[in-house]
């Protein structure tokens, strides 16, 4: 699931996912809360649940620590399976340390997004299931 | 420039002196008098005086007692004592407790008096101008700040996803479909990054703010050559660090210091090389670290030497910004830090540098 209030950087970032061929369907979301609706629609299947999300950090109202503070609410078998990244331009030490510093956020991606380091992430949260 | 008179406040038990004060300088100042401390008060917290003087003799409190009362509530006022006799001990504790400005003796003469309060209301002046100007400068610099944000969100969030593109198109293998076009709005892309991101350290730099963390040298300089080396695989990097002490310094700087250098001498190596070496030495000692960064590349020409600090020095054939060095210089100056270089050209490069251990 990729969250980005930014339609091209949405467009950018899907494509470079489906070019990497590690996932086999991406859900778009425009915000935090649109991805909050999606998980309370979906609550009751959980092979509809992304298994991972890629989470701005600039976004208008919701912004990405908001978002990660409703993620933290979320049930635990939810968590377990739908992991944590950031994926942002920010080269702000405040943001920087703040994602470092949050448990749930598996690692801050710095835009552009590079398929190598995805998989990186990847190889290292998913290589068992596949 | 009109200003309204300066407002004078005259404390005296004597009202024959408040009436000879009023008569001699109501013409050039505004003037209130009270005829005692607690009077004096009320006119203080109802009107914003500038100068203040008081008679030392005066029953139920001097003074010198008057004005150490008022240093926290009312610190502003410039004040002025008015005595009768010669007491040393008044005089003492006038100027060590009371912030005293001037101390005049009675009877008062009329010229000496003027000069006083003039000089006096210029005193308060430039106190309050200098209040104002620090209180500008803070919003000045608060205003920068969220430039700064601002920059490194707005500014660059889209040309990110300029470079975004450019990267899908690669992995689509459409880079080379339109001529050389891709390449160059890549290269400008690039190019611009870098600027907007060395702007960014300089100004991260120039905040006075410095933290204090401790560094592993080990591991920095491992990181700053995995994000430097990925365009350029050819170099050899030979690492001998050694840090048997704790080194405490501020993390940002060092950071900025190695990485300009250190890419630097990936930079400008010749193509020609063919045993690229980028030699990092780093001894920690409980005061200071040594750092010298050696490289087999171009080389500087001696007459650019004493060039390479200053901002926006560039040569003819340099990819730069002419902003790394200079950075590198303002960010040692600010951690009391030293830098030398040797050069030869096409022999290579060494920059030495020493930095304080805040340990």
């Amino acid at each position: 699931m990729l969250i980005d209030d930014n339609i091209i950087d949405l467009k950018i970032n899907s494509k470079i996912i489906l070019i990497s061929k590690l996932f086999d369907e991406i859900i778009q979301c425009q915000s935090g809360e649109e991805a909050l609706n999606y998980f309370t629609m979906n609550s009751g299947q959980l092979n509809k649940l992304p298994n991972l999300i890629l989470l701005d950090i600039q976004m208008p109202e919701m912004d990405g620590f908001e978002f990660l503070d409703n993620y933290k609410q979320m049930p635990a078998e939810w968590k377990a399976n739908c992991l944590v990244a950031m994926l942002s331009s920010t080269l702000d030490f405040g943001d920087i340390r703040k994602a470092e510093a949050n448990s749930y956020v598996l690692k801050l991606l710095k835009k552009p997004l590079i398929p190598a380091e995805l998989a990186a992430i990847f190889n290292a949260n998913f290589n068992i299931t596949g | 420039m009109t200003r309204s008179p300066v407002k004078v406040l005259y404390i005296d038990d004597e009202e024959n002196n408040l009436l000879a004060f009023k008569a001699s300088f109501r013409r050039q100042y505004e003037i209130y008098t009270a005829n005692s401390a607690a009077e004096g008060l009320k006119v203080l917290e109802n009107l914003p005086v500038e100068v203040i003087i008081a008679d030392q003799k005066m029953p139920h409190m001097t003074g010198v007692e008057f004005f150490k009362s008022i240093t926290d509530t009312y610190p502003d006022p410039v004040r002025i004592l008015l005595t009768g006799y010669t007491d040393i001990s008044a005089l003492a504790d006038a100027i060590n407790h009371g912030d005293i400005y001037r101390y005049i003796t009675k009877p008062w003469n009329d010229l000496e008096l003027h000069n006083s309060i003039k000089n006096a209301h210029e005193a308060y002046r430039s106190k309050i101008d200098l209040r104002n100007k620090v209180r500008e400068l803070e919003k000045t610099n608060d205003e920068l700040n969220r430039f700064i944000y601002s920059i490194s969100h707005e500014l660059r969030a889209p040309l990110v996803s300029v470079i975004g593109i450019v990267n899908l198109v690669k992995m689509e293998g459409l880079y080379h479909s339109s001529g050389e076009y891709w390449e160059l709005i890549e290269s400008c892309s690039n190019k611009l990054d870098y600027y907007i991101q060395k702007t960014l350290q300089y100004y991260k730099n120039n905040k006075n703010t410095s933290d204090k963390s401790e560094i592993n040298f080990k591991k920095l300089v491992d990181e700053i050559i995995d994000l430097y080396s990925y365009t350029d695989r050819d170099t050899q990097f030979n690492l001998h660090i050694n840090q048997p002490n704790p080194f405490v310094g501020d993390a940002f700087r060092l950071e900025v210091i190695l990485g300009n250098l250190i890419s630097n001498a990936i930079k400008y190596q010749k193509d020609t090389e063919e045993h690229k070496i980028v030699d990092i030495t780093i001894d920690v000692n409980p005061f200071s670290a040594e750092i010298a960064i050696t490289d087999n590349g171009l080389g500087i020409l001696n007459e650019h030497l004493e060039k390479i600090f200053t901002q926006f020095f560039k040569t003819k054939n340099n990819k730069g910004s002419g902003l790394g060095l200079f950075i590198v210089k303002e960010a040692l100056n600010k951690m009391n830090g030293k830098i030398s270089v040797k050069s030869s050209l096409n022999q290579g490069t060494t920059f030495k540098i020493t930095i304080p251990n805040a340990n």
